[in-house]
């Protein structure tokens, strides 16, 4: 039992649990409206659509590389599936499929470039990231698509049994198929260890390139996913949709643990960092913090949360080296 | 004759206009800070003028990013193409200012459209929405419905501080409601980004919903967002007042869930701008004692029109717009130049 | 897939074990290798391609224009580049660039200190809150990636708090002199500072031991370590390195706007991000550290700012341009790798 104990604190998502739980109670205690169903739900929205952007990047993250189109791709998708709802009056779940396959035909080419050429996935993202920012600026003339069905609007607004959006339940999936890919599926193995040392991968037999285009592939599915889930949420194909991805993209997943450098992702870890950046957010608003200095507290925030987790780490370490000695 | 050609022909196409005139040098370049869905009327704006008035061309130029620095690049290779007048959307009122009196030094026109540049800039003028006032009318309206709002709560949806014009909305809210005796009681600010708008508004109304009076919004994607956001919760008790033309608020106007919005007037900007540009280039001046406004940024300031749009004037606020559009344009040689 | 691995070990080190191994019996081949070599060739390519579609692409005013603004982005670039080396990042260039820049037009119009004063004033704000970057990242042991990210947004809030996006306006002439004057009608005084710097620098990585110290610190930090050097403080000094640089850039935006205004790097300095980034690593400092190339940044961002200038002269569709960057960065760099690939095996036969 006690050992069981040892084992979660010394896993990724423990650090930020406890931050996420401490936020929670804090938070509430000075705002009880916080734990309001109805303020519950706008949490999880917020935090189903961010989910998948933070986990379209950990996937990159875990090969090791990055992927600066998130956003354009899932902006893209976003108009995609509005235009063709709009203009060819496609049916909304075949919209949504085609806007998906967009975003997979999107994630394999960055992946199979990258794969190919060889050359640093930072420098083919950013090119892509201009080609498919572009084509939406192209398509829409910076005008939102406006005729989004009724049924859309509310997938992405309604709740089932109370405050649980629908919105949620893809992205419960997702998370639950990424953890098992990655835990127990050979695909989510090779991931790992492509991001560990691509060398020795391959030298195990391993495609690497194989494994790189698999996991641009699955960025880009999850990026064009939460693409789509905006459109239904802002009930509009807004064409600036994506253009603030990049940065959140990143923090999660490394407030959650992940290491940058590659070979090393939590899902779990992933959600909470989406989490804890939500409710930063949302304390911002909450506690009426003064506009201008709205963005010095989200900084110091941001480096409580994962000052906290460092300290864990350090003092775990140390306790580690007693025991050892 | 001219003139009276050049009335019959605003905004409604007149087909022999084009030919009434010779087609005159003028290049004119119609420059917006980045891609919004504000400026959109421009594009037709441009292009009808040049062919009601004769213009070599008046084209729509977009920065691909709203970023200061693409703007001047692309200001920068439109003299290299030959353009050689420019209504331009100053990306940063004092920013803008430097490239703005380049641009001058070529012999070109140069014109602050939408919104001004801080004075002094070569800018011959500022033709646009003043965009103080018009925060400060939205909430006037607002209060007005709130019973005149002594003792209300509202709140303040706005665009990004590094905006200087965000300051002056903030100033002009406050100003407003404290003339009245109501209270600000917050300001969101940096939202005009659908997602974190969707984030920060809805978090607000999910805790503040039931503090709060009225709302005013004054930047594109809060006013559409919120809109939004006040029908998803069905409160019709909170007043809000937002801003531009956004088909979704103006829908909620319709349905009652907001009460109006602060209409601007980007499609006659961009006419009677092109127009203003062809003739300064043909040897027109601005007058020296031209009945130009003052704002916060400028005292050579043309209010191109900015009226409150009610659930009454939902349906035909283009025909107002084009209406006041049209009255601008028929005394503005007279008023403003000297040829 | 075998070919695409050792495309990947080409690309990914240029002077990996092979190529060296051969190369150093062709001193040419190894000029003709370099990073360096092959944007100097992109750029002489396009240059000339989009001088044939528009002759106006090299006019005086156009070249001007085009220096002007790389030099901008050129010693963005280089702020970033130093702090590659050390194998972080900086996500803050752009937030400490607004502050550096408006501490100095505080400086200057508020205290009314004199102008080069104020400069060096800027520069020092910029070089404090770069080894603030530095000090908080190696006490913490966290990743530069997420102090910058936090500091980012400190930085440039509390520029915002005390300005409230107000602007300096009175800034000295001398100041805003070089940013609209040309030498012989082409030349950018900024471009000129620019190559002063990409000089400094230069002699700093090659010539002296601290730059050497830098990039061992970058390439192994164990092995840095074990030989002696002291590698919290290099890093810290990296980090202020590219504060002070960023501070330049900043400078050099007062001085082409006439004031120092805080959106002139947009919301939270984002704006220089792809700029930083793009410089570098198109000129083939690795992103894991331990090696830079200052000519290659220089002529990096010169590449990119010469294909953005180009394209708006096409008259493309105005909202179309942007893919046709992202196409022409791709046609670029594909480009670059099937000159390497012919060398390698023109030199294999």
């Amino acid at each position: 039992m006690n050992s069981q104990l040892a084992n979660y604190r010394e896993s990724d998502w423990f650090g930020p649990l406890l931050i996420t739980v401490a936020a929670i109670v804090i938070v509430s205690v000075f705002n009880p409206e916080f734990l309001s169903p109805y303020n519950l739900q706008i949490l999880l929205l917020a935090i189903a659509v961010n989910a998948l952007i933070a986990l379209s990047q950990m996937m990159i993250i875990a090969i090791g590389q990055m992927n600066l189109s998130v956003g354009a791709i899932g902006g893209l998708a976003a108009i995609s599936f509005g235009g063709m709802m709009e203009v060819w009056l496609i049916p909304w779940p075949v919209a949504a499929l085609l806007a998906l396959g967009i975003g997979l035909f999107a994630g394999i080419a960055n992946g199979v470039l990258v794969a190919w050429t060889g050359i640093s996935a930072f420098v083919i993202t950013l090119a892509s990231l201009s080609i498919f920012k572009g084509i939406n600026l192209g398509i829409t003339e910076a005008q939102p698509f406006y005729k989004i069905p009724e049924i859309v609007k509310l997938l992405g607004n309604e709740t089932f049994l109370g405050p649980l959006p629908w919105l949620i339940l893809p992205t419960v999936v997702v998370a639950v198929g990424l953890w098992y890919l990655l835990s127990f599926l050979p695909l989510g193995r090779f991931i790992l260890a492509v991001g560990g040392n691509a060398h020795s991968a391959e030298l195990s037999g391993i495609s690497v390139a194989k494994t790189v285009v698999a996991a641009h592939a699955i960025s880009g599915l999850l990026a064009a996913m939460a693409g789509i889930m905006l459109v239904g949420r802002l009930q509009l194909g807004q064409p600036t949709i994506g253009d603030d991805w990049l940065i959140l993209s990143f923090a999660a997943p490394v407030i959650g643990g992940a290491v940058l450098t590659g070979g090393k992702v939590s899902v779990a870890g992933t959600l909470l960092g989406v989490t804890i950046v939500v409710i930063i957010n949302q304390v911002l608003v909450l506690f009426n913090i003064d506009p201008f200095l709205v963005q010095v507290v989200l900084g110091g925030l941001i480096l409580w949360a994962v000052g906290v987790n460092r300290w864990r780490e350090v003092r775990a370490q140390k306790t580690e080296k007693r025991l050892a000695a | 004759m001219l003139r009276k050609l050049m009335i019959s022909s605003c905004l409604a196409v007149v087909a022999l206009s084009g030919n009434a005139y010779a087609d005159s040098s003028t290049k004119v370049a119609l420059v917006p800070g980045g891609p919004h869905p504000y400026f959109a009327a421009w594009e037709q704006a441009g292009a009808d003028a040049a062919k009601d008035f004769g213009l070599g061309s008046a084209e729509y130029k977009v920065p691909q990013k709203w970023e200061l620095s693409m703007q001047n690049q692309m200001l920068e290779s439109l003299v290299t193409q030959g353009y050689n007048a420019f209504l331009i959307f100053p990306g940063d009122p004092v920013g803008t200012v430097a490239i703005a009196n380049e641009l001058a030094d070529t012999g070109a026109p140069v014109m602050a459209l939408a919104g001004c540049l801080k004075d002094p800039s070569d800018a011959l003028f500022c033709m646009g929405t003043d965009t103080g006032n018009s925060a400060y009318l939205g909430t006037k309206e607002l209060l007005t419905k709130l019973a005149g709002g002594k003792g209300k709560k509202i709140a303040h949806f706005t665009g990004f501080l590094v905006d200087p014009n965000t300051q002056l909305r903030i100033d002009a809210v406050n100003k407003a409601a404290v003339e009245a005796g109501a209270e600000v009681i917050q300001v969101i600010a940096d939202i005009d980004a659908p997602e974190p708008a969707e984030e920060k508004i809805n978090a607000y109304l999910a805790a503040h919903a039931k503090d709060v009076d009225g709302i005013i919004t004054t930047a594109w994607v809060p006013a559409v967002v919120a809109s939004n956001a006040l029908r998803k919760i069905g409160d019709k008790r909170i007043v809000m007042v937002g801003i531009d033309h956004d088909k979704v608020v103006i829908q909620a106007i319709k349905d009652g869930f907001v009460h109006g919005t602060m209409l601007q007037n980007p499609y006659g900007q961009g006419y009677i701008g092109s127009f203003a540009a062809d003739k300064l280039r043909s040897g027109c001046k601005v007058k020296a004692d031209a009945p130009f406004k003052t704002n916060a940024l400028t005292n050579k300031f043309i209010d191109s029109g900015t009226v409150f749009a009610g659930i009454n004037e939902a349906d035909n606020y283009v025909a107002s717009m084009q209406k006041i559009t049209k009255t601008l344009l028929a005394s503005f040689e007279k008023t403003y130049l000297s040829c | 897939m075998n070919n695409t691995t050792k495309a990947a070990d080409r690309t990914a080190d240029a002077f990996g074990p092979d190529v060296q191994e051969t190369s150093s019996q062709h001193p040419a081949m190894r000029l003709l290798l370099t990073n360096e070599f092959g944007l100097i060739a992109l750029i002489l390519v396009f240059a000339v391609l989009f001088t044939l579609l528009n002759p106006g692409f090299v006019s005086k005013f156009s070249l001007f224009a085009m220096g002007r603004t790389a030099a901008v982005n050129i010693m963005i670039g280089f702020s970033m580049m130093v702090v590659i080396i050390t194998g972080g990042l900086n996500l803050s260039v752009g937030s400490i660039g607004v502050c550096a820049a408006m501490a100095a037009g505080w400086l200057m119009q508020s205290l009314g200190l004199p102008w080069y004063l104020s400069l060096v004033g800027g520069l020092g704000v910029g070089g404090a809150l770069g080894a603030l970057n530095g000090i908080v990242i190696v006490r913490s042991g966290l990743h530069s990636f997420i102090i910058t990210l936090a500091s980012m947004s400190i930085f440039f809030g509390v520029m915002i708090f005390l300005t409230h996006a107000g602007s300096f306006r009175e800034i000295a002439p001398e100041v805003v002199a070089p940013g609209r004057m040309k030498f012989f009608g082409v030349i950018s005084p900024l471009l000129l500072i620019t190559f002063v710097v990409a000089g400094l620098l230069s002699v700093l990585f090659r010539f002296t031991a601290t730059g050497r110290q830098m990039l061992a610190v970058g390439a192994s930090p164990q092995a840095a370590e074990l030989s002696g050097i002291r590698v919290q403080r290099m890093t810290v000094w990296c980090h202020a390195l590219s504060g002070v640089l960023a501070g330049v850039a900043g400078l050099m935006l007062v001085s082409r706007t006439g004031a120092a205004i805080p959106s002139m790097a947009g919301q939270l300095g984002q704006d220089w991000l792809l700029p930083a980034f793009l410089g570098p690593v198109l000129g083939g400092t690795l992103l894991t550290g331990g090696r830079a190339s200052v000519l290659g940044t220089l002529l990096g961002a010169f590449l990119v700012t010469m294909l953005t200038t180009g394209l708006l002269l096409l008259q493309i569709a105005a909202f179309w341009v942007q893919t046709y960057l992202g196409l022409l960065l791709l046609v670029a760099v594909l480009m670059d790798l099937l000159r390497r690939s012919y060398l390698a095996r023109k030199k294999l036969v």
